[in-house]
């Protein structure tokens, strides 16, 4: 084997969101020299504000560092992974890109749903895993347990798995010895046609699409005709480098290495994440294996708060999707909402995470509609379409039966909170698949489980029945037969499109008076009585009234003071553009927004 | 000749109410001078300017002009007429405090043309009166009723307050059945408004007091429109009533978005097309009474169209289509197509003979608010 593919590690880290993966990669890069500590910006390869706000990663950013061990110097790869269920596909491109991942466990926590998850896909794709036991500073840590834990739940060896403290930098040179120690050394021929695979994408204003690679086989450099093996598209390399972590421009990248590519690549979906990337003129015989077009599987509506935003949401939503071609949007009109468009996520991170970036970097006040999922609707001329927003389901004569989107769902709990938690997964039309024993203090709970079910609050509930102590993880199964139902919402007897759902029909009733009794509460006295009623088809099934308001104002219009009476009369005005019309009441953004957080 | 109002500011009073932040303060001797002598300026000034127009109504309003010293009211008027053309028979109105109106000051008054009185009684009730802060009771105003009647001012206002902290529709019952009775021409009855800083305002915030409920105000309202109406005071704006024939000529021109010139301290004009208002610091407006203007604003479309809607509408005449058609050559039905749609809708206006009129006078704001 080639001397400088054997200095080469390339690896992750996973592990569940908050046991310490940002803190272990920055103390990694701290002990290389990578980073000198007074640079080091808590958590570094968390770029964006918000995920070093959530403490989560979801952009991926890969790391050459070196490290000496016995005389020799290695190269360190390290590719960051995004900790969350909704970036799965990314997360095992990105393992498919490594030798070696880091699995790092919580000394007190133990292993947890996401753990597990990414064990098995760093299992999938072959990977050499190195357990390592962090947080051992703190007082409930108790690596021996954790390690017994490992063995027994996920199957590999841990007994001598490096016990640290990321935190305070406890044993970190443990942790580096290991990855040179077990991971493999890449081995890919240098010699043979270019063979590379893009695990992340990113947009730059000046050189375009950036692919983010691992190169298997071959060599690319500057000048090179490459091809996209998925899209056959064909670009001129302009670049290529890595990143120390910021971006440095090389000579070429060889076989075995991890850099950027840069060819003048107009969009980010035309370097999609899995895709192979060959020489155009010698292209090798076959792509790379485990290539997935993502697709989305929570959708909403987007609208402007203020209608005349519509161009600026646009705008911003195109700026996004420029950095993630995950995301997935089209042009929608609702009567109540006026011109939005209606999104498609990953997951309900991915649109949270889309939504305040809306808003917090764009500066666009948005409502979001319910997030839904696509439901297939069987209809009677045999016909079978797809929907996701109410407003598009045809009329239930048409139908002939619908079918809703399944998960398997895993959740990791301690047994106190078994039967609150299984209520809560029965509530949401969960069946129960299995359930496993893992210690004294840890079940896990498989379900099979609408999607729809989970996507909002469930999350959010489920901590709440343990306190924080159960985890979740979820992938998708199939599409299976529903009794769903179209509920509407009517104010003064007109339909509001903007907060009409389709449920289950068992749910539809309670779900109707709740959110009847939620709307009672945000939708402010007006001018007349405001009927609000829950429908489905043409069924009332539940009824509140807003009570139209007594007095405003006797006021003395004194002294021929016209001008402030004017003013005053502007700003109240005023105030109501940021109320949108439902036929002729009036109804807050905040409703909208209020009416997604019912339990 | 084109026609407008004057309105003459008389910013003293003898102590001030708990819920006023009018233009007014308890003034001394040389103050009073020194004011009636500015306004004199102020008049001779602004009445050369006014030379091509005719005055058809005259307010001395405040404040309390009738706290003024003996004389002084006379001094004003005679400047008056000397410096505008006031209409043969204009109706000149001034403002009065029940309990510094005597014999004495209705003979000043009516020797100089007032014809028209207006009292600040707001309640008959000392409870009411006490959380107001007022200085006087309900027979200081029957006195003052019957010193301007015997001096042939038979044209009296009283003024009455709705929704008082303390105020019960029994009160207000009493109140009403009283003033009803009173030999009277026109009654104004203002919902009380908190504005900021006043001292009943801060009271409430303090929780001294508390305002009656929003369904009872209404219920004061409804109960004094109906009891007002069976002793032949007809509402013809949100707040005010008169018997048949006795309309404020003076107020009629403010909603028919007429001319008026104010003159005075703080004083408010609508002149030429342009709203401004006198500055509000004492001794600025001694310093310059006829240059001390503040945020003039010259009309705009929009405003001109606002500003007749929200005045007209206020009005039980209501909005004269044809006549704001014909102003703006408009055409008000298209331009508000679906304002007015929303509001036939819901019951809350008529259009009758081409009139648009409010149905519910309380939530008039609102629905003004509608077409801005």
């Amino acid at each position: 084997m080639n001397f400088r593919q054997q200095h080469i590690r390339n690896f992750c880290i996973v592990a569940h969101i908050d046991h310490g993966k940002s803190t272990l990669a920055d103390r990694l890069l701290e002990a290389t020299g990578t980073v000198a500590k007074r640079d080091l910006q808590e958590q570094l390869l968390d770029s964006m504000d918000l995920e070093r706000e959530r403490g989560i990663t979801i952009k991926l950013t890969p790391t050459r560092m070196k490290y000496n061990y016995k005389g020799e110097e290695y190269i360190l790869n390290l590719i960051d992974t995004p900790g969350h269920v909704d970036f799965t596909y990314e997360v095992s491109r990105s393992l498919a890109a490594c030798e070696g991942a880091i699995l790092i466990v919580d000394a007190g926590q133990g292993v947890e749903a996401q753990t597990m998850a990414n064990a098995h896909l760093a299992l999938d794709n072959r990977l050499e895993i190195l357990p390592v036991i962090n947080k051992i500073d703190l007082p409930s840590a108790d690596p021996e347990k954790v390690k017994h834990e490992i063995e027994e739940v996920i199957g590999i060896p841990a007994m001598h798995a490096p016990c640290i403290s990321a935190k305070e930098g406890t044993n970190i040179t443990d942790v580096l010895e290991g990855i040179i120690k077990e991971f493999p050394a890449p081995r890919g021929d240098e010699d043979a046609p270019l063979k590379c695979l893009v695990f992340d994408s990113y947009y730059d204003n000046f050189k375009g699409a950036i692919c983010l690679v691992r190169v298997f086989d071959g060599s690319v450099k500057k000048g090179d005709k490459i091809k996209f093996m998925q899209t056959n598209n064909e670009f001129e390399v302009t670049e290529v480098g890595f990143f120390i972590p910021k971006p440095v421009e090389c000579e070429a990248l060889r076989a075995g290495e991890v850099g950027y590519i840069a060819a003048s690549i107009k969009k980010v979906s035309e370097a999609r994440v899995g895709d192979t990337i060959t020489n155009a003129t010698s292209p090798c015989a076959e792509a790379l294996p485990g290539y997935k077009q993502v697709k989305p599987v929570v959708f909403s509506g987007i609208f402007p708060v203020d209608g005349s935003k519509y161009g600026e949401l646009k705008d911003a939503l195109e700026k996004l999707k420029l950095n993630d071609s995950s995301l997935e949007y089209s042009p929608e009109t609702s009567v109540a909402l006026g011109f939005g468009f209606r999104c498609g996520f990953l997951g309900l991170l991915h649109m949270e995470i889309i939504q305040e970036r809306l808003e917090r970097e764009f500066n666009l006040e948005i409502i979001a509609t319910a997030p839904g999922v696509n439901y297939h609707i069987y209809k009677t001329n045999g016909e079978m379409i797809e929907v996701s927003n109410p407003s598009n389901l045809p009329e239930p004569s048409l139908i002939e039966h619908m079918e809703e989107p399944y998960v398997n769902m895993h959740i990791f709990t301690p047994p106190e909170y078994m039967g609150s938690v299984m209520e809560l997964c029965t509530e949401r039309r969960g069946e129960n698949t299995d359930i496993v024993y893992l210690d004294e203090k840890r079940v896990r709970l498989d379900y099979d489980i609408p999607l729809n079910e989970i996507i909002y609050d469930f999350f959010d509930s489920l901590k709440s029945r343990t306190r924080g102590y159960a985890s979740l993880d979820y992938e998708l199964s199939e599409y299976k037969p529903s009794k769903l139902v179209k509920l509407d919402i009517l104010l003064k007897g007109e339909v509001c499109d903007a907060l009409s759902l389709i449920v289950h029909q068992d749910k539809a009733y309670e779900r109707g008076r709740i959110m009847a009794e939620k709307l009672k509460e945000v939708i402010p006295r007006q001018m007349f009585e405001v009927p609000i009623q829950a429908a489905i088809g043409g069924k009332i099934i539940a009824r509140e009234t807003v009570k139209a308001y007594r007095k405003d104002v006797l006021a003395k219009c004194y002294g021929g003071d016209v001008t402030r009476k004017r003013k005053l009369l502007e700003k109240q005005k005023e105030g109501k553009k940021k109320m949108r019309n439902i036929g002729s009441v009036e109804v807050p953004s905040d409703a909208f927004i209020s009416i997604l957080k019912i339990d | 000749m084109k026609n407008f109002g004057l309105y003459i500011h008389i910013p003293f009073c003898v102590s001030k109410c708990s819920y006023c932040d009018f233009c007014s303060f308890v003034p001394n001797h040389k103050q009073m001078q020194d004011y009636i002598s500015a306004l004199k300026r102020e008049i001779v000034e602004t009445g050369e300017q006014t030379k091509d127009k005719v005055v058809t109504s005259v307010y001395i309003g405040g404040g309390t002009p009738s706290t003024l010293y003996s004389g002084a009211i006379v001094e004003i008027m005679d400047c008056v007429r000397k410096n505008f053309n006031l209409i043969k028979n204009c109706s000149v109105t001034i403002e009065a405090n029940p309990n510094s109106f005597d014999n004495e000051q209705a003979i000043e008054y009516a020797s100089i043309g007032c014809t028209r009185l207006s009292l600040g009684l707001q309640s008959d009730n000392d409870k009411i009166l006490k959380v107001l802060n007022r200085v006087h009771n309900y027979h200081d105003c029957v006195n003052a009723i019957e010193a301007a009647r015997l001096n042939g001012m038979t044209d009296i206002n009283v003024d009455l307050i709705l929704g008082v902290p303390q105020q019960t529709i029994s009160d207000l019952q009493v109140t009403l059945s009283k003033v009803v009775n009173l030999p009277i021409t026109h009654i104004s009855v203002y919902g009380l408004i908190n504005e900021p800083n006043t001292p009943l305002t801060k009271a409430i915030e303090q929780g001294k007091y508390t305002l009656p409920p929003e369904d009872e105000a209404v219920d004061m309202y409804n109960l004094t429109v109906k009891t007002l109406a069976e002793h032949g005071f007809y509402r013809y704006e949100i707040s005010n009533f008169s018997k048949i024939g006795y309309r404020s000529a003076h107020n009629m021109n403010y909603w028919r978005r007429g001319e008026y010139l104010g003159l005075g301290l703080g004083a408010h004009s609508f002149i030429n097309g342009t709203h401004f208002h006198n500055t509000e610091d004492f001794s600025k407006y001694l310093d310059a009474p006829a240059n001390c203007k503040e945020d003039i604003e010259p009309e705009t479309l929009k405003t001109a169209k606002e500003e007749t809607i929200m005045l007209a509408l206020r009005t039980t005449d209501g909005l004269d289509i044809t006549e704001y058609n014909k102003t703006f050559s408009a055409d008000f039905l298209q331009e508000y197509q679906p304002v007015l749609n929303k509001l036939l809708k819901n019951n809350l206006i008529e259009i009758k003979n081409n009139k648009l009129i409010i149905k519910d006078p309380y939530i008039s704001n609102s629905i003004i608010a509608e077409f801005f």
